[in-house]
């Protein structure tokens, strides 16, 4: 009996060794498999902070390459483990890279695995790629309707940024082929618009730009370049609107120094002489990055 | 005697990019400027901070500048004055801002793909060959360059070259400057090549 007993003990002894390896071999494949799943979604929150920290810094390439990297890690992350929090980083990496329509599904799913915001999200791209699809057409006054109502309604960034470079190339565009009093009265009218959006948000440097571009067909040369001073000290996004509007303070001034008063222009070149020390140009028309104009203007 | 640093930097350069494309030895030139004029703003800027979101590059706002700016940049500039001295004296804005589309990247906002990629005519000042074949050349170089597969190696390739070249302290000297000695460089190598 005590044998047998001995015996049954030395057999469950056994099967806990034989099993002891598979239940560890199993704990470190439990392990291993969650570690991946947290390094996925981890590895995509590092890609696309990096992303937002290049796109500050000018650096576009890398920062669409960021962007990229964020977005296949969250691929891999909702393919194994499918949640909120991995469909709205993945569609937050396609709505900095443009991919409207897959931003548009990925907040979707994210809204179904809970998180909120996710529907309103994706109403507010379906309707910005609605009026893409529709400026792509020819449809250019519908578009800027739906344009127009983002700019009011949208809670996210990036599409109420897009929809404002797009409403202002928009109005832009159409008030060059208008008269004077309706021209004036159309770049009024969106000029208004714009400055709702930079009082809302007062350091995006994008908007001041907007406002100065605006002013400038307004030929408010003063405003155009106080906006264009506000754009360049809060920042721009790439470096081509960054040139761009170093090039609309150059224009400003050219004007300035041609339409102010003696003593007006003298106040407003003590002011602009100092902003150009403290930029570091060459001269007043001449930004850092710019070659130097080898012989004076002919006229 | 012997070959300086600089050349053969760029030797390694243009020896990378032969491998990648043999046959496009026009987009030398282009493809190294660039990616060293981009690698010197990157240590200039880095420290700079802005705030707003990124917006990618729209070439259509070029089409939206007022009439004032479009004569102001033809103007301003000597040599555009020169070449479209009628048109300005006209008034012409249809001609003036058909060809301001073209210029502007190029001479305004001196995009440095472009500019290596105009240098022959930038140089001669012929700058209505540039606006007659900028579509054209452009796009073919946009082609040529997204036909290659492995973008990330040539994207490592440049930026190694990049760096090399900041090594060698040539950020001291002015855009001006590197340019020529770009294109004075690179067309002797390509030329030793040849032979």
């Amino acid at each position: 009996m005590n044998k047998f007993r001995l015996l049954k003990e030395n057999i469950s002894c056994l099967r806990i060794n034989i099993k002891l390896p598979f239940l560890i071999f199993y704990l470190f494949l439990f392990l291993f498999s969650l570690s991946a799943c947290v390094s996925h979604l981890k590895e995509a929150k590092h890609y696309y902070t990096q992303g937002q920290r290049f796109s500050r810094l000018y650096q576009t390439k890398d920062a669409i390459a960021s962007y990229k990297s964020a977005l296949r890690e969250a691929e891999l992350e909702v393919k194994k483990n499918p949640s909120a929090q991995g469909y709205m980083l993945k569609g937050m990496a396609e709505l900095n890279l443009e991919l409207w329509e897959q931003a548009e599904k990925s907040f979707l799913n994210s809204f179904s695995y809970g998180f909120e915001k996710g529907e309103e999200w994706a109403q507010e791209l379906s309707l910005f790629g609605l009026a893409s699809s529709l400026e792509a057409l020819g449809l250019g006054d519908t578009a800027l309707k739906i344009y127009s109502y983002l700019l009011n309604k949208s809670k996210l960034r990036a599409v109420t940024v897009s929809a404002a470079q797009k409403y202002t190339d928009g109005i832009l565009k159409r008030a060059l082929q208008k008269k004077a009093k309706e021209k004036q009265k159309l770049l009024v009218a969106a000029f208004k618009v714009i400055e709702k959006l930079t009082n809302k948000d007062l350091s995006c440097g994008f908007y001041h730009y907007l406002q100065s571009q605006i002013y400038s067909h307004l030929s408010d040369y003063q405003k155009s370049f106080e906006e264009a001073l506000m754009a360049k000290e809060l920042g721009l996004p790439t470096l081509e609107i960054f040139r761009d509007n170093d090039l609309q303070i150059v224009f400003c001034y050219q004007q300035l120094k041609e339409k102010l008063s003696v003593e007006k222009w003298d106040k407003f070149l003590y002011q602009y002489k100092k902003w150009v020390k403290r930029w570091g140009w060459k001269n007043p028309v001449t930004p850092g990055w710019k070659k130097e104009a080898k012989h004076a203007p002919i006229n | 005697m012997g070959k300086s640093s600089l050349e053969k930097v760029v030797e390694e350069g243009i020896s990378f990019l032969s491998k990648i494309f043999p046959l496009k030895t026009y987009l030398y030139f282009p493809l190294l400027y660039a990616s060293f004029i981009w690698a010197i703003k990157r240590v200039k800027e880095w420290k700079e901070e802005i705030f707003s979101l990124k917006v990618w590059l729209d070439p259509d706002r070029i089409e939206m500048k007022p009439d004032e700016f479009i004569l102001n940049f033809f103007e301003t500039n000597p040599a555009l004055n020169k070449t479209y001295e009628a048109e300005i004296k006209k008034k012409d804005l249809v001609s003036l801002r058909k060809n301001f589309f073209r210029l502007y990247p190029i001479i305004g906002l001196e995009d440095p793909f472009l500019s290596a990629l105009f240098y022959e005519e930038l140089k001669s000042g012929d700058f209505e060959k540039i606006v007659k074949e900028f579509e054209e050349r452009v796009s073919q170089a946009e082609k040529d360059i997204e036909a290659f597969n492995g973008k990330l190696k040539l994207l490592e390739g440049l930026k190694s070259f990049a760096n090399e070249m900041i090594s060698l302290n040539l950020d001291l000297f002015s855009q001006d400057k590197v340019q020529d000695i770009f294109a004075g460089l690179i067309k002797k190598s390509l030329m030793n090549n040849d032979e």
